[in-house]
């Protein structure tokens, strides 16, 4: 399945474009998609801790703009965001 | 009534006055203008501004939930309610949310305006980076997000 992981607040340091491109396997759960994204982060930023921390402590949007759980399983092509810990105001 | 909004710091600001226009009703007695700006000192580090980002959509749906749940947990039901949060980068003294409020009744309108902000700060997805004198800058922590639905 190809997800495009939309990027916000500090994932935006994973890279230059709004976005990722990912595979992962059909029923693949949140959490594989979480140690996907590490696998990209050991890739091209030599595991930098700081990402890492990130994406362990970031919860997913759908497309539908829900925060998804952990449980959910990525079944068809997607958009996906990750919504790292949040501080507006 | 409910108004909200994402403003894009590049292309315009976020003004009282229009808030001002949106909530003034004679059937209000009590008008409350809560602002956010952008502080020069954060954790012994001189901020020089901030950068915010939002995903806009789950932004303006967390406003409309805030909102609606006034409803039921604080039983205000005659109300206006303005809210916009900037995006982009902001200067130092720069606005960076405004929640105005009217209600029928001071005590309404106190409890309503703490009531969205405390919600925004826990479920609306924001992000702030801040610059330092030293051209340094960092994104803030933050919490994770909270939603009922997880």
């Amino acid at each position: 399945m190809k997800i495009k992981l939309e990027l916000f607040g500090a994932s935006r340091d994973f890279s230059n474009k709004d976005h990722l491109e990912l595979n992962v396997k059909d029923q693949s759960s949140i959490d594989d998609l979480r140690n996907e994204i590490i696998k990209y982060i050991d890739k091209n930023f030599q595991g930098n801790e700081n990402f890492i921390k990130v994406v362990k402590s970031s919860a997913f949007c759908s497309e539908n703009n829900e925060i998804i759980s952990d449980n959910y399983k990525i079944t068809k092509d997607q958009k996906i965001g990750i919504i790292p810990p949040i501080g507006g105001g | 009534m409910l108004h909200t909004k994402i403003v894009d710091s590049k292309k315009e600001k976020i003004l009282t006055s229009n808030a001002e226009k949106f909530i003034k009703d004679s059937k209000f007695g009590a008008s409350i203008y809560f602002l956010g700006t952008v502080r020069n000192i954060n954790d012994n580090k001189t901020v020089t501004g901030i950068t915010y980002d939002s995903h806009d959509e789950m932004v303006i749906k967390s406003f409309e939930e805030i909102y609606n749940e006034a409803d039921q947990k604080l039983d205000i039901k005659d109300k206006a309610v303005f809210i916009e949060h900037a995006k982009g980068y902001l200067k130092l003294g720069e606005i960076s949310i405004i929640i105005a409020v009217a209600c029928k009744h001071r005590d309404q309108a106190y409890v309503l305006s703490r009531y969205i902000i405390e919600e925004i700060k826990k479920r609306s997805p924001i992000w702030k980076k801040e610059h330092y004198e030293n051209e340094e800058s960092e994104w803030l922590k933050g919490n994770p997000i909270a939603n009922e639905k997880v």
